[in-house]
């Protein structure tokens, strides 16, 4: 049988929880981020401030989504792009794909968008026998070997320069003897310049769609985007709903924000703003641009008032950098378009609480996903309310809610409770008297397979005040 | 709501019916209201950013910080042999000059050595080793330079190794909002398709986090900034 | 007399690590306090409220809200209760009869060093313990609290104690309530990586003001037959021990 999201997660989380060599150059590239993020938030006077007001602007943005997406598109289409709305994940890729075919697209590139990925474009599209290249360095190596990015914002942040070279020696270029990262993005700049100048689409995401000025929003730092907007005849801009934001000033805060959070960079290098098509007399840039809005499940998470404000969030990646589960288990383990905190209240809004409510529970419910979070999304208190949802949608193992009705009988009845605890540590002494500490008869196994068992006091502090109590 | 925007409603609706399906459910879910933020947003009187008082001094700041070289110059004279000298020190190839009149003067004064395509003659080729633009506004907050389509098109500031920006402090804002807003009163995005905030050289840190300048656009971006006209 | 307080006592301290309890207890009748312990007390209702059984944890609540609800203030040596309490509560019984006296309580129950620091003012407790202690910054004491530097104002206030930094005391220990069992190789694992810097620090022993993280970390300490140990804050805070002598750790039952 095969095995569920829940148990994949499982086996791949003890893998990785063992790989010291993993853990290492995360811990590496995770302490490289908090020193620069320390630098970027020294930039901003009042962090508390900057962060309240990009919750305002997103909040604002949500609260009247269906206003500022016509706005944008009203926009959009008055300077001669089209906009396209699909419901789902299919209707975007088929949407997408015919596009592309009915226009003669032979070669696209993409610049990085978490949205392809949540579609599964670039499948659909190789599958139609057109070829694509990720053209984001990070995007670009895992394309290579064939696995999705680590991270959303670094997406080979698991790799080193060794596995790198490597990988360019086999898969591009046979002659390559040098591991420095600069030699290898020279390799990496070769090959993609090519598909740059002969590609006849560009597909990029976008980090924000502003409806008053009907204008794509993208960052990069390697001007990735900006080849993709510039050479190729036809642009494609794939996005989630809620990427809108209601006015282009909202950026002046939202654009050091996110680049803070991100990378800890003051602003990112190319803060790139597409009002359309080409016009006439310009000599550059796409002949035609596509607005692909995608909802797949977000109008959906937009229903639910509780949670609506996962929709705030920017995908700037920094829940995923604090997150001690990331740190230990790495992106990769969460088998899910997005991975850490935000992936973990996300996905079971986009893709079904039954197979992924696992995640809203791998996570120690630290908060530090929140305290970071540049829009203020309260993420560690949705997991638990995914949690709470998990169970009275009865998604939960019957053993598991019998052990709680049992809990809930014993703690409304106090003698039943010490009763119950004073019988606990009596049996457990027996049995590791036994040596059956770690066996299947050892309720606590899972505890005593990582730590030294628990202390079992004779006493409890009850026990011991009503002792000191009596012989007063 | 008003005739004239149900009847456009209805038009491109037509070969999108998921269209009407994802604002209906837009407009039932907002039905509903969200909770109340639990602290109050951000009162208008706390101030983000620290305010510029010098622009120029942050600029220059800025640029040190983003690697963005920035070169003071006095007058056009010494704005036309800093930009000789930069050419100078770059490998051979054709340069792609925006087509402006200050820049036909300048690259006139600096007697090039190597070819010249003006943007008037098209979109610049793949292998130009050089591109010389003007920019809309310079930005102080970030060391920061906005380009729009006018400033040679788009492809002029990423294509070629070494782009560079002639400019005068007179185009200088302290900050983002002050450039945002300008480019909302003027219009600048219903009049060109394109804009572009550049903060320094392409670059990535993909590899092991480690700092790599040159990604896809330029390893150098230079930005000569004459002080006085 | 400075008043009264009502001790709450989490059920995993009551049944496993007595100690704390004890010495929270000595604690504030030191300081001045009289402390009743009302014994009908079994339990927040975190274990049921953290793995999403809110219909099994309301009857928890409500039973605590009935045990303390003519307290004048209630203690409780532990920030991941307190949490829960001042949290959720109100919340979790907002459609019930007990709504008023939840949100009541909610404002009167704190954590020990909360009480101690925050509402009394008092950092000087009369303790001496002079050992090298490192401070786990406890999730959520540090982040539904705000409980940031109290806890460190009672240390600076020990006598003999030095306090040792830790990298990353701020990073979550991995205990986690049920995560700890069912995501066992990743609590684990986070558990080590905090046992290191706990290690890696020189420290003899690591506090902090959530018993469940130092129960947690001996376990994961005590695999690796490492040298430092845990002990609660209390229990520092309750230390009379003489200048050079050995540290009067609490007795802990091995089994």
């Amino acid at each position: 049988m095969n095995p569920t999201a829940a148990q994949r997660f499982l086996e791949n989380a003890a893998l990785k929880s063992a790989d010291l060599v993993h853990r290492e150059i995360i811990r590496r590239g995770m302490d490289s981020y908090d020193a620069a993020h320390l630098q970027g938030r020294a930039r901003i006077k009042d962090w508390e401030a900057a962060r309240a007001r990009c919750q305002e602007i997103k909040r604002e943005a949500i609260d009247h989504l269906d206003r500022y997406l016509l706005q944008f598109e009203e926009q959009v289409v008055a300077r001669g792009g089209q906009v396209y709305w699909a419901a789902n994940a299919q209707e975007a890729s088929s949407y997408v794909t015919d596009l592309a075919l009915r226009l003669g697209v032979r070669t696209v590139v993409k610049s990085k968008s978490m949205v392809t990925e949540e579609i599964h474009l670039s499948r659909a599209l190789e599958n139609e026998g057109i070829t694509v290249w990720e053209t984001d360095l990070g995007e670009f190596i895992v394309q290579l070997r064939n696995e999705g990015p680590y991270h959303i914002v670094t997406p080979a942040m698991h790799l080193n320069r060794g596995q790198i070279a490597n990988l360019f020696r086999e898969k591009l270029e046979p002659g390559i003897t040098s591991d420095d990262p600069a030699d290898l993005m020279a390799v990496a700049r070769r090959k993609l310049r090519e598909a740059f100048f002969t590609a006849e689409m560009a597909i990029s995401g976008a980090n924000f769609l502003v409806a008053d000025a009907g204008v794509v929003a993208i960052s990069t730092n390697e001007g990735n985007g900006r080849l993709c907007t510039s050479v190729p005849r036809i642009h494609v801009v794939v996005t989630g709903i809620e990427k809108v934001i209601p006015r282009l000033e909202d950026l002046a805060v939202l654009w050091p924000v996110l680049a803070t959070s991100g990378t800890g960079q003051g602003i990112t290098t190319y803060s790139t703003m597409i009002a359309g098509p080409r016009l006439p007399g310009e000599i550059d840039g796409a002949e035609q641009f596509y607005v692909v809005l995608v909802d797949n499940g977000r109008s959906q998470l937009l229903a639910d008032a509780e949670q609506r404000e996962v929709l705030h969030c920017i995908r700037c990646g920094a829940c995923l950098n604090i997150c001690p589960v990331f740190r230990h288990v790495g992106g990769h383990t969460y088998g899910t378009t997005y991975p850490g905190p935000i992936g973990s209240v996300l996905t079971p809004h986009l893709n079904g609480i039954r197979e992924f409510k696992h995640l809203s529970f791998a996570s120690s419910l630290c908060g530090a996903c929140s305290s970071v979070c540049p829009v203020k999304i309260d993420l560690h208190h949705h997991l638990l309310q995914n949690r709470r949802n998990a169970t009275e949608a009865g998604a939960t193992a019957w053993s598991e809610r019998l052990t709680f009705r049992m809990w809930r009988l014993a703690m409304v009845r106090p003698w039943l409770y010490v009763l119950g605890g004073w019988w606990m540590r009596r049996a457990l002494r027996m049995l590791y008297r036994l040596g059956l500490a770690g066996t299947v008869l050892d309720p606590m196994r899972a505890w005593n397979r990582h730590r030294g068992p628990v202390p079992l006091p004779a006493e409890s502090f009850r026990a011991r005040w009503r002792k000191d109590h009596a012989a007063k | 709501m008003p005739q004239n925007k149900q009847a456009r409603t209805e038009k491109t609706s037509a070969g999108n019916p998921s269209r009407d399906l994802i604002l209906g459910r837009i407009r039932q879910a907002l039905l509903t209201s969200a909770p109340e933020l639990s602290a109050p947003a951000a009162p208008s009187g706390r101030v983000i950013f620290e305010p510029i008082h010098n622009p120029l001094e942050r600029f220059q700041q800025e640029c040190i910080a983003n690697l963005t070289e920035c070169a003071l110059t006095t007058d056009f004279v010494s704005s036309a042999q800093h930009l000789a000298k930069v050419l100078a020190s770059l490998p051979a190839g054709e340069a792609f000059v925006q087509d402006d009149s200050a820049l036909r003067r300048l690259v006139e004064l600096t007697s090039p050595a190597r070819s010249i395509r003006w943007s008037s003659e098209g979109a610049p080729r793949e292998a130009s080793q050089v591109t010389v633009t003007l920019a809309e506004t310079l930005i102080a907050q970030t060391g920061s330079i906005l380009v729009s389509a006018s400033c040679g098109g788009r492809g002029a500031s990423v294509i070629a190794p070494c782009h560079i920006v002639y400019a005068t402090v007179a185009q200088l804002v302290p900050d983002l909002a002050t450039a945002l807003a300008r480019i909302g009163q003027e219009r600048k995005l219903d009049r060109h398709s394109f804009a572009c905030v550049i903060s320094g050289s392409s670059r990535t840190a993909d590899i092991e986090k480690i700092l790599v300048q040159g990604a896809h656009g330029p390893r150098r971006l230079v930005v000569i900034l004459q002080v006085a006209l | 007399m400075r008043g009264k307080v009502s001790l709450f006592v989490p059920c995993f301290v009551d049944q496993l690590l007595p100690e704390v309890a004890v010495d929270t207890v000595q604690v504030l009748r030191r300081v001045g306090y009289a402390v009743e312990f009302p014994e009908n007390q079994t339990c927040c209702g975190q274990p049921a409220l953290n793995t999403g059984y809110w219909g099994e944890a309301r009857p928890c609540a409500e039973h605590f809200v009935r045990v303390f609800k003519n307290a004048e203030v209630v203690v409780c040596p532990s920030g991941s209760c307190v949490s829960v309490i001042r949290l959720f509560y109100p919340e979790l019984l907002a459609h019930t009869s007990w709504r008023a006296d939840a949100i009541s309580l909610a404002g009167r129950t704190f954590e020990f060093s909360e009480f101690l620091v925050k509402i009394e003012s008092v950092t000087q407790v009369g303790a001496s313990f002079p050992h090298t202690v490192a401070y786990h910054a406890s999730c959520h004491a540090l982040r539904e609290l705000q409980l940031g530097s109290e806890p460190l104002q009672l240390l600076h206030a020990v006598a003999g104690l030095k306090l040792i930094p830790l990298v990353r005391s701020e990073e979550c220990c991995g205990f986690g309530g049920t995560f700890a069992a069912k995501f066992a190789a990743i609590s684990g694992a986070m558990g080590n990586s905090k046992a290191d810097s706990v290690v890696a620090s020189g420290a003899e022993f690591v506090t902090a003001v959530d018993p469940s993280c130092l129960m947690h970390l001996q376990g994961i300490l005590d695999k690796r037959q490492a040298t430092a140990r845990t002990i609660s804050l209390a229990s520092i805070l309750a230390s009379q021990s003489l200048a050079g002598g050995p540290a009067p750790v609490p007795a802990r039952e091995k089994p």
